[in-house]
């Protein structure tokens, strides 16, 4: 299958630290991939650099055929890919419908000028804008919610919220940084049917940074697994559950030796 | 009954040392004259003074008293206060009234404090007599305060005075006409028409003197309305705006006064001009500043505001824009039969109609969104594909226009502009006003412009007190309701970020409306 | 850039054009250096007060340069209640305390100048910046304009619009110094000068001592750094952020004392365009980096008293070239020259 998004020899400093060291990353088209490791590990970092965020100090990164080095990150935002957040980063005073409006700013073309004029071009725009949203909160089982501020909503309506604001642009690539983080067993099973409801549904690749085992190795279909910004591992989840210099890295040198891997995470 | 003491210290000295200030600064007599005028009192300076004084004691008492349960401790707290302050205020009388009988020239060092004023504060009597009347009074008017403010139970009176005023609200809009105009599908409308039309009808009957005050409170709302593009939709401080202003009074000056440069082109041709110009210059600023935070992009544009003063006033530049002279007999548009006052007020409405358009429909488009989404979190807007740099501009750019707009109408209906007409003071005045009236609502500013700019007009007696005022009003208003008297919802939502926000239930949304 | 490279080829052919054709004699030369190191020196003062203040509540008092006009208010009183206090004497009649005890003037000058400076940034925190710590930014910093403005009008209304001179006792009477032969001339070393800059130091090293070495610099210190965990190491964090407020009130009132000392005039808006000078030398130095501000306005007394001679334009335009480096340094290196101690995620 053809690559959505390829990284080679990706690095990133920061003063003495190398960050993401070299990574080599290739997410086939259509897929739901995921990148794990300890914390520090550069997983951050590494989504920071494909949305523009931070410019690479070496490697390459392309995006359907297209060079994303340089480019800003409103420019990336438009190409097709969008994220969420670790620590939730909505549009906390406005409202849900607000926020999923700005979502879909790079799709709206109407101008400054025909804004000022409220020309019926525009005016249409802005309808079928809020059709749309009030669709999107519809699928994110938000719906009836639009008009309450995003503060108000509770934690997982929250998250649910922003990834329907990262959807609004209809993009090609979706990350999602620990979209799991702060859920229970039952929302976090929610979370992981949703997330690959996007992909089956929406035609979306996901690209997915976690903690939480139990939705990695359920839904991914390829992991990588980065240590000190290094990439040490990457495979199916089986190879991964495996792979003694991923056991190492989680648990500590020499814990691989001794260890009797359960297969009973959950499989696909 | 002790507890209150070291409260009553506090307020006593607190109220002493602004009783000194008030006297120092020679205010008091001209309160007094106020109360005087109120009272029908007439010109009788000493009664007027002790009125005053004895007001000040009472408001002092009442609230040292404020907690008090038994007349006779608040009596006692309210005379405490009361006296604390009186024997600050008297032991100041005393001082300034010896050095005065003693043929100390006052007003060479505390400019205020001429002799007739001198004569006011001591009671026209001797210093010792005129200390001790006031501390005695204070003390007085203190002990009488409390005893008051325990019969008036002010606190109680307060709150059952605004539940009357909450149920008298909802009981009128539920009556059945309120609620008849409400539904009636135009009704906003019309209302707004209606008002309008009294607008437009209103100048025709003022004053000439009427006029000129709606003028210059119309110049601030643009100017308001303009700075509140950039400052309440896009969130950027420029408190340098006075240099826009600048750029279009001088467009339309130069271009249509004869000298210096034997232009005499009509007001109508000028006036575009100015408008792209300011709006170019608004790019011009734009540009570098983009990436600056808050507190640097202010003191970056106020600097750009002042180098435009300087330039404008300076040796160097004289042969292109005459210097400290200004632009005089600079030219108007023609009236056709109307008198200039009436005119120019005209001019001033539709100005401000179409700056109110302008920014509802952008507020309410995807410019808008835009705007509150970088004023909310710029990295995560960015993220969502918004071009943070083309939106600041286009603020930027537009907020300037309508500047300039204000400046080739404030140039031509002035006749004659000069460098210090474009000080810094009003960059802080138009941006006093956004904040005090409400950043970001098109009703705030225009009673913030009323407030600070109309008001002071009206009450000519506090003339040489009004930047005073003003000064201390900024700090007030932001300690009391830093949002603004009539704040956009947003503006309060996020200046009391830190509490919870109860909206009023689904509603359909409407899409698309103007 | 381009500009950057246009700018400095203009400077160098400048330089040249004066190195061959001179319009100023070495002695007027070293006229301008002199006075801009003296002003530098005040500039300096102030300009720690600013970098103080804004490191540690992230916030631009735009009140300080009215501090520095109260200070200079102060020790005007001073001196002409001195100066009217007459002393017998044999030889001179008209002998009066100013001129008797003229140390004894000074430092009492001093002591009242830099004493109500220091109340007033210590009221000014309380009333006007305090209770709005937890507001958005822009809220203190209308509360600072509005400050500002009342203090400037109160001091009109109390004392006049009149321009006052400062009554130097006679030992250090403004023009008065050494006189050093310079090629055609003669350059005067004024003593008020070079007691401005004497004492500048001594205050600036103290400063610095203060921020290094003592428990309260250490407080000041973590109070900046990070306010909340300040608290939990039983830091009193208003009572530190009110000693700043103290301490850089202080500075500007010496500040304001040496102003008038030195250059006479003072009157309300004196400390306004001082002010802003200063801050746009602490910033030039890194805001929030002490030495920083110390060096940018030794920095900026310079470049505004040499840059109109060098560059060829009218003196007229020296706030020009003040305002102009502020808005080129926050353009291009908003972090300052020596580097600032703060870093964005702080804000």
């Amino acid at each position: 299958m053809k690559p959505i998004l390829e990284t080679r020899r990706l690095t990133k400093f920061f003063g003495g630290l190398t960050a993401v060291n070299q990574v080599d990353l290739i997410i086939p088209e259509n897929s739901i991939a995921s990148v794990i490791g300890p914390n520090g590990a550069g997983k951050t970092t590494f989504f920071n650099c494909i949305t523009g965020f931070y410019q690479p100090d070496d490697g390459e990164m392309i995006f359907e055929d297209r060079s994303l080095v340089g480019l800003t990150p409103n420019a990336i935002a438009t190409m097709g890919i969008t994220r969420t957040y670790q620590n939730i980063r909505l549009f906390t005073n406005m409202t849900a419908m607000e926020n999923i409006l700005v979502g879909q700013h790079p799709r709206l073309k109407a101008s400054w000028i025909e804004a000022i004029l409220h020309n019926p071009r525009e005016k249409r725009e802005e309808e079928t804008a809020v059709v749309e949203a009030l669709r999107l909160l519809r699928f994110v089982s938000l719906g009836g919610l639009g008009d309450q501020l995003a503060r108000n909503l509770p934690y997982g309506a929250q998250r649910r919220l922003e990834i329907a604001r990262a959807l609004a642009s209809r993009p090609r690539l979706l990350l999602l940084d620990e979209p799991t983080a702060g859920m229970n067993a039952r929302e976090t099973s929610e979370m992981t049917i949703f997330i690959r409801r996007l992909r089956d549904e929406l035609g979306i690749t996901i690209l997915l940074i976690e903690h939480d085992m139990r939705v990695v190795m359920g839904i991914s279909e390829q992991v990588t697994v980065l240590d000190y910004g290094v990439k040490i591992a990457e495979g199916t989840p089986g190879q991964i559950q495996r792979d003694e210099r991923v056991i190492e890295a989680y648990l500590g040198h020499g814990a691989a030796s001794g260890l009797n891997i359960s297969a009973d995470t959950a499989a696909a | 009954m002790k507890v209150g003491l070291q409260n009553n210290l506090r307020l006593g000295i607190v109220f002493g040392i602004v009783m000194i200030f008030l006297m120092l600064i020679g205010f008091n007599l001209i309160a007094a004259n106020l109360i005087g005028s109120f009272f029908n009192t007439g010109d009788a300076d000493v009664l007027n003074m002790l009125l005053f004084i004895g007001l000040v004691g009472l408001w002092l008492g009442a609230t040292a008293a404020k907690q008090d349960n038994l007349w006779l401790s608040a009596a006692i707290n309210g005379a405490i206060a009361g006296a604390v302050c009186g024997l600050g205020l008297a032991g100041m009388v005393l001082l300034l009234g010896s050095l005065f009988e003693a043929g100390v020239t006052l007003s060479t060092y505390l400019a205020q404090l001429v002799p007739s004023t001198m004569k006011a504060i001591l009671f026209g009597a001797a210093a010792w007599q005129a200390a001790l009347v006031n501390w005695v009074i204070f003390a007085l008017a203190g002990a009488l305060g409390g005893i008051l403010s325990y019969l008036l139970r002010l606190e109680g009176w307060r709150k059952r005075l605004s539940s009357i005023w909450v149920r008298q609200r909802a009981s009128t809009s539920q009556q059945p006409i309120i609620q008849a105009i409400r539904s009636y599908p135009r009704s906003r409308m019309i209302i707004y028409g209606l008002g309008l039309v009294v607008l437009f009808i209103l100048p025709l009957g003022l004053s000439q003197y009427r006029n000129y005050i709606i003028i210059l409170t119309g110049i601030y709302v643009l100017l308001g309305l303009g700075l509140n593009i950039v400052v309440g939709l896009a969130g950027l401080l420029d408190l340098g705006y006075v240099a826009f202003f600048a750029i279009g009074a001088y467009t339309a000056a130069l271009l249509t006064a004869p000298q210096p440069h034997h232009l005499q082109w009509s007001f109508w041709v000028a006036l575009p001009i100015a408008v792209v110009l300011a709006s170019l210059a608004g790019v011009a600023l734009g540009v570098p500043v983009l990436r600056m935070r808050g507190d640097y992009l202010a003191i970056v544009t106020l600097g750009f505001g002042e180098i435009i003063r300087i330039l404008l006033k300076s040796d160097l530049l004289t042969s292109f824009t005459r210097g400290p002279q200004g632009v005089n007999t600079i030219g108007g548009p023609d009236f056709h039969g109307l008198s200039s006052g009436v005119g120019f007020v005209y001019l001033i409405f539709l100005s401000i109609l179409l700056i109110i358009l302008v920014t509802t429909r952008l507020q309410n488009s995807r410019i808008g969104r835009a705007w509150v989404a970088m004023r909310e979190d710029e990295t995560v807007a960015r993220a969502m594909g918004i071009d943070v740099v083309k939106h600041k501009l286009l603020a930027f750019a537009i907020g300037a226009a309508f500047a300039g707009l204000a400046g080739a109408l404030f140039a031509s209906q002035n006749r004659s502009i000069g460098p210090e007409d474009f000080a810094l003071m009003v960059s802080i005045n138009v941006v006093a006003l956004i904040i005090v009236g409400g950043m970001g609502s098109i009703p705030g500013v225009i009673a913030g412009a009323f407030v600070l700019k109309g008001l002071p007009e009206i009450l000519r007696q506090l003339q040489d007190y009004r930047i005073l005022t003003f000064g201390a009003l900024l700090v007030v208003m932001m300690l009391i309701r830093p949002e603004g008297l009539i704040p956009s919802r947003r503006r309060r939502l996020e200046i009391h970020e830190d509490e919870p926000e109860l909206t009023e239930g689904t509603t359909a949304v409407e899409g698309g409306k103007a | 850039m381009i500009i950057g490279v246009l700018f400095i080829f203009y400077l160098v052919y400048r330089i040249y054009q004066l190195a061959a054709h001179p319009a100023y004699g070495p002695d007027t030369w070293l006229r301008f250096a002199i006075s801009g190191l003296i002003l530098g020196s005040v500039y300096a003062l102030i300009a720690i007060g600013y970098t103080l203040v804004y490191g540690i509540l992230f916030m631009i008092n735009f009140a300080h340069g009215d501090v520095m006009m109260i200070g200079a208010f102060g020790g005007f009183f001073v001196f002409e209640a001195l100066d009217a206090i007459h002393v017998p004497s044999t030889s001179n009649p008209h002998l009066t305390f100013l001129n008797a005890y003229p140390v004894i003037a000074v430092l009492l000058a001093f002591i009242v100048g830099i004493g109500i400076a220091s109340l007033t940034g210590y009221f000014l925190e309380r009333i006007a910046y305090r209770p709005l710590r937890r507001a958005p930014r822009l809220v203190p910093l209308i509360s600072a304009i509005g400050a500002s403005i009342f203090l400037e009008n109160a001091g009109q209304l109390l004392f006049g619009t009149q321009r006052r001179d400062y009554a130097n006792p006679t030992i250090l009477e403004r023009g008065t110094g050494w006189n050093l032969a310079i090629g055609s001339g003669t350059v005067v070393v004024p003593y008020t000068g070079v007691f401005t800059v004497i004492l500048s130091c001594l205050l600036m090293i103290g400063l610095y001592q203060l921020v290094r070495r003592t428990r309260l610099g250490r407080a000041m210190r973590a109070v900046a750094e990070n306010k909340p965990v300040a608290s939990l190491m039983g830091i009193d964090v208003d009572s530190v952020i009110s000693r700043t407020f103290i301490i850089s009130g202080a500075l500007a009132g010496a500040a304001g004392v040496m102003w008038g000392i030195h250059l006479g005039l003072v009157f309300s808006y004196v400390g306004f365009i001082p002010g802003i000078k200063a801050f746009t030398a602490a910033v030039l130095g890194g805001i929030g980096n002490i030495p920083g501000a110390m060096l940018g306005g030794l920095f900026l007394g310079g470049v505004e008293t040499l840059g109109p001679p060098i560059l060829g334009i009218g003196f007229q335009l020296k706030d020009v070239i003040a305002f102009g480096i502020l808005v080129l340094v926050l353009i291009f290196r908003p972090t300052g020259i020596l580097g600032e101690v703060l870093t964005e995620e702080k804000v």
